[in-house]
């Protein structure tokens, strides 16, 4: 279940990539110690018969070149606006792999994304039964993923 | 450029509507992000956001239409993004309106309003020219 999950969301990150950002040389290694700098961290809820949230972290550079690719103009800093196109970037992930779970008759919902500044984590010591986290490399800079669900 | 011609669906009606938005879209960008001052900017921002209120509610429902034209089967749930994204829409104009100095409002607008664009013409409304191409009644030969 859990390597279900976790190819889950790493075919949906490729795909929204492929798409929306034109990025098509994507790889992913397992591992915890993604180091976020002041970039942004983007929350996921998700409620149904898998409950629990899953964090999207974009440092800065990857944040500033993929608002850059989409519109084409220059960003100096991760700003509201940078924010608000990166969580709807992890929103639409999220919203592609959970149309991945309905398949598989999984049905769950998700919450509007949330941002946390870095180093904020309320639920870093819960429990969870399927947990997993990743680094996704991409040539226009790396990202976090932390999947933490329980099933209901 | 925002508009890619890949994201043309081969429906004349339905891609000349999309790239009148991606320009307005564009151009909207464009007011936000210019280095002048939120005072400056104001009224272009009013009148792009304007436009697309309206432009936005005509667009989805001439593809609407189109759709339920071809029997397209993932209508419901193609209706129903629009209509959050139309909610969306009128809601933060509403917000705007009681106090037109909130640029973090408007600058979250653009953020999203870019992405969803971006993914929803890209990927969403590629599936129903997909679906007509393998029908054979329209859609591109792409
Ligand atoms: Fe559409």
């Amino acid at each position: 279940m859990i390597d279900n999950l976790y190819k889950t969301f790493i075919d949906a990150t490729r795909n929204v990539f492929n798409l929306m950002l034109h990025l098509s040389e994507i790889s992913d290694h397992p591992g915890e110690d993604f180091k976020s700098d002041e970039g942004v961290d983007i929350a996921v809820s998700i409620v149904g018969d898998l409950e629990g949230e899953v964090i999207y972290r974009f440092p800065v550079s990857t944040s500033l070149n993929m608002v850059k690719i989409m519109s084409g103009m220059e960003f100096e800093a991760v700003d509201d606006f940078v924010t608000s196109a990166i969580s709807e970037i992890a929103n639409i992930i999220s919203g592609n792999v959970l149309t991945e779970l309905s398949a598989s008759d999984l049905k769950c919902d998700r919450l509007p994304p949330v941002q946390r500044k870095p180093g904020e984590d309320p639920n870093k010591d819960k429990e969870y039964e399927l947990k997993t986290s990743c680094h996704i490399n991409t040539s226009i800079g790396e990202i976090g993923l932390e999947i933490r669900l329980n099933r209901i | 450029m925002l508009w890619k011609d890949e994201y043309e669906l081969g429906v004349p009606l339905i891609d000349a509507q999309h790239k009148e938005l991606f320009k307005r879209v564009e151009s909207f960008l464009q007011a936000l992000r210019s280095a002048t001052s939120w005072d400056e900017k104001i009224p272009e921002i009013n009148k792009t956001l304007d436009f697309m209120k309206r432009y936005v509610v005509e667009h989805f429902h001439d593809e609407e239409e189109y759709q339920k034209s071809i029997n397209y089967p993932g209508y419901k749930c193609h209706k129903q993004i629009h209509d959050d994204m139309v909610n969306y829409v009128l809601d933060v104009s509403k917000q705007y309106e009681k106090c037109n100095t909130n640029e973090p409002l408007m600058q979250q607008f653009g953020g999203r309003l870019l992405a969803w664009l971006i993914n929803h013409v890209a990927a969403e409304d590629q599936l129903i020219a997909a679906y007509a191409k393998k029908k054979g009644v329209s859609g591109n030969d792409r």
